[in-house]
């Protein structure tokens, strides 16, 4: 299991999760930084009336859930365990993948159009997911798209931006 | 407090035509198949066959309607237990016990908990309207902008602290969503948190930001894995434990009674709805003597989410109904459906059409009846769920969401809020944030901005105001009750520990 990064100053060992400080940094920066843009928009109570108490509650309680990060380990103490259940091996790269396939298929299928951009998001989820059946990974991108984009298109009369199929909805 | 006179008249139109009943089980049937796609809603069910309202009676309409809205508060249950997708606001609740249920190869009996709670109360918060359909509008006209703001934070709060371990975490996660809430054009038409883009001046999309959360963040758990249930021989769809769920419900009758009178308490609010269920779970779990079992697979935390959630929508109509003021997305469309056939909901419809009123809420009570038999089979299709490969399951239900918020937000702003709080969710989950705290705070940022504003404009400052105000003094109260109490039970047993020692 691994462990926290440790800091040794004046003798003392500090281990930090450094991971969970980065995010709980990240949420209080954005907090930060809309409390000061919703400030350089207008000064007026009618708009900082809540943001600013929000903010500064938001700004407290990051000082306290910083400070939960960090921890002084005694030094007969073996390192301290991870805080959180570690990802399986090969997770990590799994996940990373899907997000990204995930971000690049919400950008490009309004722009390309949801039937080719569908077809070739999941074709490739699938591969990365593990699926080699050749049958497979032709058909249920093929029908999903049919059955779906013909459901939003026709049936519900949502009209969605396609390539191939574009039609009357487009 | 019954109109009898009205509630005869009510009879005779129901009883008269078989034609208000033709309508009944095709609006049940949609709202149960609506929620099957991540990202519709109901009130998006509800818009799409507006068209067909013009065709129909007043009372059909409003049937046909109700009948949507009540398959739909009982769907979102479905993908919330299978799938851990809550697919609104309304089942975030029901994903805490379902999914960990579902896991542990018991989605059958989830589901049929989940069915039996729905129904049983949407009968209480129905048979609660026949009998005080009068008083609550006179009560409901009497909350103001205190006590929405006393309701808001009471309902952050609460929901900030049901993970328990780490309270500074909630809060910080209803704050950050509270200030997500408040994104785009403020009352005086500031532009807050935009980045610049105009898709974002409405303020971020909550339906997607919701799915993202919740759905995409736990799909990312699921990579890698080769089913939701690992066990093969738990992977059945099984009628008779469906009816074993069903009949489980049962056995807790105080979490399904409290549920359901919070659910019509709350569901009289705007945007109560979208908060009882999750103020029921968090009641149901502080009342509970082993709250550590919530969260694991506890089939009272299913009960107390659901019953509150499907009995919201005889509070929400009580609103619609009584005050002309739709509590949210669904009940707003219901008005529309008023302005087509040139009614104008309020006091006035009340008094002047209390026949129609009592129908609909006799009509919606004989529902319940449809609704157990469809949900009963749409459970044992819905249920194949957990046959299904998770490599194949996984794709299709995030390009399925990505869809749908596309199709919802007309724009990129719906699939891109989707895939950033996807990220954003399953690094809450990965850190130990309840990420429905923030979902809370994202439901309630405007409100919450616009009731604390008005207060601020009522009270000229004065906090002394508040003490004109008992209906928002007791909910603070409440609000401080609930925060305190658990403190105070843990602190209890130290303290007795303390005396016996000094004792001893």
């Amino acid at each position: 299991m691994p462990s926290r990064p440790q800091l040794t100053i004046g003798g003392r060992t500090i281990a930090v999760d450094l991971p969970h400080l980065a995010f709980v940094t990240a949420i209080a920066a954005w907090c930060a930084w809309f409390c000061q843009d919703a400030w350089r928009a207008q000064k007026g109570v009618e708009n900082l009336i809540l943001i600013v108490p929000a903010s500064a509650m938001a700004m407290i309680l990051y000082i306290v859930v910083a400070a939960s990060c960090i921890h002084i380990v005694p030094p007969q103490d073996h390192p301290p365990a991870a805080p959180r259940r570690p990802l399986a091996p090969g997770m990590a790269s799994k996940i990373i993948g899907t997000m990204a396939l995930l971000a690049a298929y919400v950008v490009c299928a309004p722009l390309f159009g949801f039937d080719v951009a569908s077809f070739i998001y999941i074709l490739t989820m699938l591969l990365l997911l593990g699926e080699r059946r050749i049958l497979v990974l032709v058909l249920v991108p093929a029908l999903f798209c049919a059955i779906v984009i013909y459901c939003f298109n026709t049936l519900l009369a949502t009209p969605l931006p396609l390539l191939l199929f574009p039609g009357d909805a487009a | 407090m019954i109109d009898v006179h009205a509630l005869a008249a009510a009879v005779h139109l129901l009883g008269g035509s078989w034609q208000p009943w033709l309508v009944v089980l095709p609006g049940i049937l949609i709202g149960l198949a609506v929620h099957a796609v991540p990202g519709l809603t109901t009130s998006m069910a509800l818009a799409i066959c507006l068209p067909l309202i013009p065709y129909m009676d007043f009372l059909q309409a409003l049937i046909f309607m109700t009948a949507m809205y009540a398959g739909a508060l009982f769907g979102v249950a479905i993908p919330a237990i299978l799938l851990n997708v809550p697919g609104s606001a309304a089942a975030v609740g029901t994903t805490f016990d379902g999914f960990p249920m579902a896991q542990a190869g018991r989605h059958n009996e989830a589901l049929g908990l989940a069915l039996a709670a729905s129904c049983v109360g949407q009968v209480i918060a129905y048979l609660l309207l026949l009998c005080l359909a009068q008083p609550i509008a006179a009560f409901a006209i009497r909350l103001g902008p205190p006590e929405m703001l006393m309701v808001s934070l009471w309902g952050i709060t609460l929901i900030a602290r049901l993970r328990g371990r780490h309270m500074a975490r909630g809060l910080l996660a209803g704050v950050f969503g509270l200030l997500l809430g408040t994104v785009g054009l403020s009352v005086r038409g500031a532009a807050r948190g935009t980045f610049g883009f105009d898709l974002l001046l409405d303020g971020i999309p909550t339906v997607p930001a919701i799915v993202g959360l919740f759905a995409a963040a736990e799909l990312f758990n699921l990579v890698g894995r080769e089913y939701i249930v690992d066990d093969r021989t738990r992977r059945q769809v099984n009628a008779g434990r469906i009816l074993a769920g069903m009949r489980e419900t049962f056995r807790h009758p105080g979490t399904l009674l409290r549920g359901a009178l919070l659910g019509s308490g709350i569901g009289i609010l705007p945007g109560g709805h979208a908060i009882a269920n999750l103020l029921s779970y968090s009641e149901a779990r502080r009342a509970a003597k082993d709250p550590e079992r919530f969260g694991t697979g506890d089939p009272r935390g299913i009960i107390a989410a659901e019953s509150a959630n499907a009995s919201s929508e005889g509070g929400s109509m009580a609103t619609l109904l009584a005050l002309g003021i739709p509590t949210g997305g669904a009940t707003a469309v219901m008005l529309v459906a008023f302005g087509m056939h040139n009614i104008t909901g309020g006091p006035a419809f009340m008094r002047d059409h209390a026949d129609i009123v009592y129908a609909v809420i006799l009509s919606s009570l004989a529902q319940v009846v449809l609704l157990a038999a469809a949900g009963f089979g749409f459970i044992f299709i819905a249920g194949f769920v957990v046959k299904v490969r998770l490599r194949l399951l996984v794709p299709i239900v995030l390009a399925l969401a990505v869809i749908g918020s596309y199709a919802l937000a007309q724009n990129l702003a719906g699939p891109i809020t989707l895939a950033a709080f996807a990220v954003i969710g399953w690094l809450m989950q990965r850190f130990d944030y309840p990420v429905a705290a923030a979902v809370v705070g994202l439901l309630l940022g405007r409100l919450t901005e616009g009731a604390l504003l008005r207060t601020y404009q009522m009270s000229g400052g004065d906090i002394g105001f508040l003490l004109t105000r008992p209906i928002a003094l007791a909910i603070l109260l409440l609000l401080i009750g609930s925060i305190a109490l658990p403190y105070l039970r843990r602190g209890r047993p130290r303290l007795l520990e303390k005396r016996q020692g000094r004792i001893v």
